[in-house]
């Protein structure tokens, strides 16, 4: 460190008080400035490589034409981001508005993302303003609290728009009758937010393990859950809480309402209608038949009741009259403890499927007086069996009365796309004419008409039956 | 500071190497997450275990925190980066980024007792990767080399000569 060789024969030319720059200055300055040059080139390279493998991944599942669309999203909240992230990644989707009453915030969080992604995006705070507006809409992207989705629905698609929807179609079973006639007297397009109708794991399931393979044998049983840890109310920063008057307009009684709507009752229906919604529509789908009756206990056990009108935990017990026979299945969730998290269990006298939303999560288990699924393994349905045990328990000594634990089979399709996506995808594809929903309105509002008397079936305390006549508009 | 004319060539190539890989390390930290429409620390710092965590958590709760986070973060380790590439600043740039990475640190330290469930390339005790570059940062901090090959040589001459 003593030799001094960068600036050997140069000390002499300089006046010692360093404020000259000769050459040699300018490229010992400039010397790493170069390096820049090489990121960009590797950031360039990078994001070029990242968009091809995007859209060659998208074109896989998209099929035919995708001439652009022009939509809009109405609540630009969790959910609504949620979609919208979804959407960046769908060719040919171009947003036009966002329509948000926290305007200041949601907006425009959602507006200053899209523009970083060229869309030509106007925030709007009042959706009707929003129609009135905008003339060139394809279609509608609705993730606003559940006591909106009816009005809101109902006014674009009689618009001609055609429209998504997020679960719960309604927070009212007269809201969702309305919405099914709205699409069936306009003839436009109607698709709920169940998305897992659209996803490639759950659409294998059902039609290849238990339609083709039958791989359940006869379903005896259901059960599914939510469970979620406790949290705490939403809460806003002081600045950007919205004029009273402002909520008292689109229904809201206070700022902490606005945010946590979901609690509420006739804004929301809790966290049975927001969760468990999702999985009931399985067993209603994997079943083929929505329940015949339902059980239910459930209440404001752990939160404050002012503010948490809806139960903040329920247990449900349905009886599902299928063609194979009885099927009891069991529902509930929690927001007090998130053990196992979520998932949907199917028990046949052959087999057991666990199926969750929740990163390729699930199994088959082969009973083990099944016969062999040997075949179905040859045939890609299901992945070579494991050991469902860990080997050093698996070694331990059966008791006589236990059966051997079965074998467990992975579900052979991977899906890493965000959740929302294929359904969404899915409806674009209806939209452009090159698909059918795979959540048309009749479906949401079976699964609504299922979901919201579990709520009447905790006020009433005892078992309520569903009418054959209730799950259908005539 | 004295010491920036008595490296030898090879000791400013090592240093010089050292400040333009952590500064590359860092601007291309920033501008991944710059690039992410939503992305949010929230979930790093509800992870937060050890002293801190109370602190952390209580951030990622705050909205208007979080979003106040995210942005020092992302234009933090985005300037920090191009400082360090540069040699821009060099020094006040190595200490910036000890400070971010310490909060790093911190948040989620590998200590003994500690289980994390985000997952990591490695195996650590005590010692992770951040603490490592932290370490490379007071290097750099102690035995700058923006005066010899940066744009601080450019600065400290045009500093000079407004003040004479």
């Amino acid at each position: 460190m003593s030799k001094g060789k960068n600036d050997k024969g140069k000390s002499e030319k300089k006046p010692a008080d360093g404020t000259t720059m000769d050459r040699r200055d300018f490229l010992q300055g400039m010397a790493t400035v170069p390096v820049l040059g090489v990121f960009g080139a590797a950031l360039a390279g990078k994001i070029i490589t990242d968009k091809r493998s995007e859209s060659a991944a998208v074109r896989k599942t998209t099929a035919g034409d995708i001439s652009d669309l022009n939509i809009a999203l109405l609540g630009a909240g969790a959910e609504g981001q949620v979609l919208m992230n979804a959407c960046l990644k769908i060719p040919g989707i171009r947003f036009k508005a966002v329509c948000d009453i926290w305007t200041d915030y949601n907006q425009l969080r959602a507006v200053r993302i899209l523009q970083k992604y060229k869309h030509d995006v106007t925030g709007y705070e009042d959706y009707r303003e929003m129609l009135d507006k905008e003339k060139d809409l394809d279609a509608v992207l609705i993730a606003t609290p559940d006591f909106w989705h009816a009005e809101q629905t109902i006014a674009c698609l009689e618009a001609g728009l055609d429209v998504y929807c997020e679960k719960e179609m309604s927070n009212t079973l007269e809201g969702a009758a309305r919405m099914v006639e709205a699409a069936r007297r306009t003839g436009k397009l109607l698709q709920i937010g169940h998305q897992r109708r659209s996803n490639p794991r759950y659409i294998h399931c059902y039609e290849k393990l238990i339609k083709e393979a039958g791989l359940l044998g006869r379903i005896t049983s259901a059960n599914g859950q939510w469970n979620r840890s406790v949290q705490p109310d939403l809460g806003w920063p002081a600045r950007y809480a919205i004029d009273p008057a402002v909520l008292k307009k689109y229904g809201y009684a206070s700022m902490h309402q606005f945010r946590n709507w979901r609690w509420y009752r006739g804004l929301g229906g809790g966290p049975i209608v927001d969760l468990g919604s999702h999985q009931i529509d399985i067993f209603n789908w994997f079943l083929e038949t929505p329940p015949s009756a339902v059980m239910a206990s459930g209440g404001t056990d752990y939160y404050d009741r002012a503010t948490h009108e809806w139960y903040d935990t329920v247990l449900a017990l349905f009886e599902y009259e299928t063609d194979q026979g009885m099927v009891r299945a069991s529902y509930q969730t929690l927001t007090t403890n998130s053990s196992e998290g979520y998932f949907e269990n199917f028990l046949g006298d052959q087999g057991t499927l666990n199926i969750s939303e929740s990163a390729n999560r699930g199994g088959v288990y082969r009973e083990p007086s099944a016969p062999p699924w040997d075949q179905w393994v040859t045939q890609g349905l299901l992945s070579k069996p494991v050991p469902s045990l860990p080997v050093d328990t698996a070694g331990a000594v059966l008791d006589v009365r236990e059966t051997v634990s079965p074998d467990k089979h992975e579900i052979p399709v991977t899906f890493t796309d965000p959740y929302h996506q294929p359904h969404l995808e899915n409806f674009f594809n209806a939209v452009r004419g090159t698909g059918t929903l795979n959540c048309p309105p009749d479906i949401g509002y079976e699964t609504a008409v299922t979901v919201l008397k579990v709520n009447d079936a905790v006020e009433a305390a005892r078992r309520l039956r569903y009418g054959k006549d209730e799950f259908r508009i005539q | 500071m004295a010491l920036d004319t008595k490296y030898t060539n090879w000791q400013v190539a090592g240093l010089v190497a050292l400040r333009v890989l952590i500064g590359w390390h860092f601007l291309y930290e920033g501008i991944a997450k710059l690039m992410k429409p939503g992305w949010t620390a929230a979930g790093y710092l509800l992870q937060s275990k050890w002293l801190f965590s109370g602190l952390f958590h209580a951030m990622a709760a705050n909205e208007a925190v979080m979003d106040a986070v995210n942005f020092l973060n992302i234009w933090g380790l985005i300037f920090i980066g191009l400082g360090l590439i540069v040699g821009a600043f060099t020094r006040a740039a190595s200490l910036a980024g000890m400070a971010l990475i310490l909060l790093y640190y911190v948040c989620n330290p590998p200590l003994v007792g500690l289980y994390y469930t985000i997952p990591s390339e490695g195996n650590y005790l005590i010692v992770n990767k951040n603490i490592v570059e932290l370490a490379a940062l007071f290097v750099l901090f102690l035995f700058p080399t923006g005066k010899i090959l940066g744009m601080d040589r450019l600065i400290s001459r045009l500093l000079n000569r407004i003040r004479s």
